[in-house]
């Protein structure tokens, strides 16, 4: 609609009537006439001067009102802008992320006032220099992802942690003494797996190993609640190793009477439980029968093999516990059959229940999930060289032998069915003695032997240690062998001469042999000077041989340490050796490792049966004699 | 834990980028705490730029790839932002006009200009421009001990990268 101002002069007549109802005539006439013809009051518009414009749909054009007219100020544009519309085109990069969980930080405990040291790194090995004095970079472990890790989530979670050295370098986490370089790869080895074996030798550090990656996995948030099985004797040992290498760590000892063990068992909150082997079995089924089910992130079993019978209560007892890693501890993971591995890899779950791997597998098995470190191969120490002398009895020792055994077997077969393994072992004695030396004539083949081999080690200025179990046997050896100047170091030695005895050994260049027990001997002495050891007869347990010679092959031990094993061919020597060199290979060809024994891989009473062929008479036939087989 | 107990926390960021032949280029960020603990890592897929690509760019291609791509791309993505990235690559300094973090470049003390400010073992070079960043270290740089090797989180991110690679690489065979 077009707007007409309202005061045209052009446009004075203020009353608008519809066209159609008008006659034709001037505005003027039309006022007067629609007045006549309409009394009822008209619409009037004074002041409005516009003309009457009816449109042809019928709306009024009259809806015309006054514009309003304002004045605003307005800023004066000063420049031309021009928007930029246009974007530098960035294509869409597709990325990966992966977030690390936060972790659980337990609270120290505070140091004690007195004790100001407490709680600082010491390091026990000064830092390395090159020739030039400068510094050496410290060897780095990194953690590997394990083989079974193949999403690429868990891989970088492992290649992506910082080097455990620099993780436990006092800045995040205090170690009370820094590892060594071999513990630190077995930490890292622990930390990344959950199916794992550790298998070290006595004393390299299980316990502080297996210590240390629970508190980086507690750390890393990768668990939360840990539960530690142990022989009951050796809970007071753990709770002092967690105090010393994780006091952060709060540890809980499953102890005390049911109701209380009952709620430690189902205790939520995060930390290491502690219990013995009894009490998990005892525990665990009264809670199973509850319906109740303690959940562990990491079960770990030490002295793990107290499951080498998988059919035992104490083993599906650890095998049923709720977990998501399992680790195993044992110097020993095969004391007699390979078997008893298998048990310990079904508790790994890395085998079906049930599952009987062949040697091949149990090898494979071994590579993968067992690490087993000797003493020798990790302190870098020179090497231990075995030399088996193998001697054959002669003239009247021989006799001697055979007179001894033929009237000691007949003997123990008369016995029968009350042969008890002393009957045995009292003959195995009697003959070990006549292989040292013929007691009525003190012909010895041994001594012949040992003569022949001092005067080469004399002669080099070297000097030898000699282990007998029979104190008769040293004596009977020192009056035959006066051109070495020999010591004697026995448990019929006093106490307060036996020092100064060690001392003249290290310090007369004339003295080069030391005639020892293995009994008085074989522990706690630092003969590292002497470069040969004579096992002049052997000893029932391989571990207690390996003993006595680690007396001169230990640390600061600077050369080879010979050491020459006496075995009489044809004798109960040679039987003995092959039993324990029997169980030495199943050890070696499973895990592979060498020059490693342990306490438990003695003769049992079934072994020392069968080194000798006993048979009772029964009327007219003969049947074995002796005790079964020892049950795994 | 004494040290852990404390409430600052310093979150470092390390970039890394890197040419893989035939793959083209890949970029990695590890967010860590001032220990060295990782809290977050992101990395990106291959990038290939083609002929013509390499033509127009030139000697910027790097330097674009590097920055506005990928080191761009990783900080906008990252969850955990760093108070810091650090790069040992002087390429990467110029994502510093890109994005609104502190960059800073990784030099052995024998290198270092005057200027630059010492964090664990090395030194610290930052950006031209934006000399406010220095700001950052005088405020938590001491939460870093000055045994600290901070190359060594380059190579956790250059193996993971290479680790990513792979596993790309066997999906896609």
């Amino acid at each position: 609609m077009t707007e007409q101002p309202a005061n045209s002069p052009d446009h004075a007549s203020p009353t608008f009537f519809p066209a159609s109802t008008l006659p034709a005539s001037t505005p003027s006439d039309l006022s007067s006439q629609l007045a006549a013809a309409f009394p009822t009051p008209a619409v009037s518009l004074p002041g409005l001067d516009m003309p009457v414009d009816i449109f042809l749909s019928g709306i009024n054009g009259a809806l015309v009102r006054q514009p309003r007219m304002d004045i605003i100020s307005s800023d004066l544009v000063t420049g031309v802008q021009i928007e930029n519309r246009w974007k530098p085109h960035r294509p869409k990069l597709p990325t990966f992320k992966l977030t690390f969980p936060e972790g659980i930080e337990f609270v120290p405990p505070k140091p004690e006032v007195d004790a100001p040291e407490k709680g600082k790194l010491r390091s026990l090995k000064p830092p390395v220099t090159n020739d030039e004095g400068v510094e050496q970079k410290k060897k780095q472990t990194r953690l590997k992802p394990p083989s079974d890790a193949l999403s690429i989530q868990d891989r970088l979670f492992y290649l992506l942690q910082p080097p455990i050295e620099n993780w436990l370098a006092g800045q995040e986490l205090v170690m009370p003494f820094e590892p060594f370089d071999y513990q630190y790869e077995g930490i890292a080895w622990l930390f990344s797996r959950k199916s794992a074996l550790l298998a070290d030798e006595m004393g390299l550090g299980k316990t502080m190993q297996t210590i240390t990656a629970m508190r980086l996995l507690l750390r890393s948030g990768q668990i939360s609640k840990v539960l530690l099985i142990c022989p009951k004797p050796l809970i007071p040992n753990w709770q002092r190793e967690f105090a010393t290498w994780a006091e952060e760590l709060p540890v809980t000892t499953v102890t005390g009477d049911t109701a209380r063990r009952r709620m430690i068992w189902e205790m939520s909150k995060p930390g290491i439980y502690l219990a013995n082997y009894e009490l998990l079995v005892r525990d665990f089924e009264e809670l199973e029968q509850d319906g109740i089910t303690p959940k562990f992130d990491l079960l770990v079993l030490d002295e793990a093999q107290r499951i080498k019978n998988r059919d035992s209560r104490t083993a599906a007892t650890a095998r049923g516990v709720n977990r998501k890693r399992s680790w195993a501890l044992t110097g020993t993971p095969i004391e007699n059959r390979a078997e008893e591995l298998a048990s310990l890899f079904e508790f790994m779950e890395v085998i079906p229940p049930k599952g009987t791997p062949d040697l091949r597998q149990l090898s494979r098995l071994s590579d993968e999930y067992i690490l087993r470190r000797c003493k020798d191969l990790v302190l870098d120490m020179p090497p231990r060289l075995d030399r088996p002398a193998w001697l054959e009895l002669e003239g009247a020792q021989q006799h001697a032998y055979k007179v001894a055994e033929k009237e000691g077997v007949i003997q123990l077969n008369d016995l029968g069915d009350s042969i008890t393994v002393q009957h045995v072992f009292e003959l195995v004695l009697r003959l070990k003695q006549i292989a040292n030396f013929d007691p009525v004539t003190n012909e010895s083949a041994k001594l012949d032997r040992l003569r022949a081999d001092m005067e080469e080690i004399s002669a080099s200025g070297g000097k030898a240690i000699l282990f007998s179990q029979w104190t008769k046997t040293l004596d009977w050896l020192a009056e035959r062998t006066q051109d070495f100047n020999p010591l004697i170091y026995h448990g019929g030695v006093p106490t307060k001469h036996r020092e100064p005895i060690l001392a003249k050994f290290k310090e007369d260049p004339n003295a080069h042999l030391l005639l020892m027990s293995y009994g008085t001997g074989a522990v706690g002495l630092n003969l590292q000077f002497a470069g040969y050891v004579f096992l002049y007869d052997r000893w029932w347990n391989p571990a207690v041989e390996d003993q006595a010679i680690n007396r001169a092959h230990r640390i600061g031990q600077k050369n080879p340490v010979v050491v020459t094993k006496f075995i009489c061919k044809d004798t109960i020597e040679e039987k003995i050796d092959r039993v324990l060199q029997e169980k030495r290979d199943l050890f070696i060809s499973i895990l592979g490792a060498e020059g490693n024994t342990e306490a438990s891989m003695g003769l049992n009473a079934s072994e020392i049966f069968g080194l000798f062929d006993l048979k009772a008479r029964d009327g007219d036939s003969t049947r074995e004699i002796g005790p079964e087989p020892a049950a795994a | 834990m004494a040290a852990g107990s404390t409430k600052k926390q310093l979150h470092l960021g390390f970039l890394a980028a890197i040419e893989v032949k035939d793959r083209g280029y890949v970029g990695g960020l590890l967010v860590t705490n001032h220990f060295g603990r990782p809290l977050e890592f992101q990395c990106t897929a291959p990038v290939r730029p083609n002929h013509t690509q390499e033509v127009l760019f030139g000697p910027t291609l790097v330097p674009y790839l590097y920055n506005e791509l990928i080191g761009k791309t990783l900080i906008e993505k990252t969850g955990v932002k760093p108070n810091l990235v650090l790069t040992e690559d002087e390429r990467i300094l110029g994502l510093r006009e890109h994005v609104d973090l502190p960059i800073g470049l990784l030099l052995v003390e024998a290198s270092a200009c005057p200027d630059s400010l010492r964090l664990g073992q090395q030194k610290v070079r930052f950006h031209d421009r934006h000399p406010t960043d220095r700001d950052v270290l005088y405020e938590l740089g001491n939460l870093v001990s000055n045994e600290t090797d901070l190359y060594e989180p380059f190579e956790r991110v250059k193996q993971a990268l290479q680790e990513a690679l792979q596993q790309n690489k066997q999906r896609a065979a």
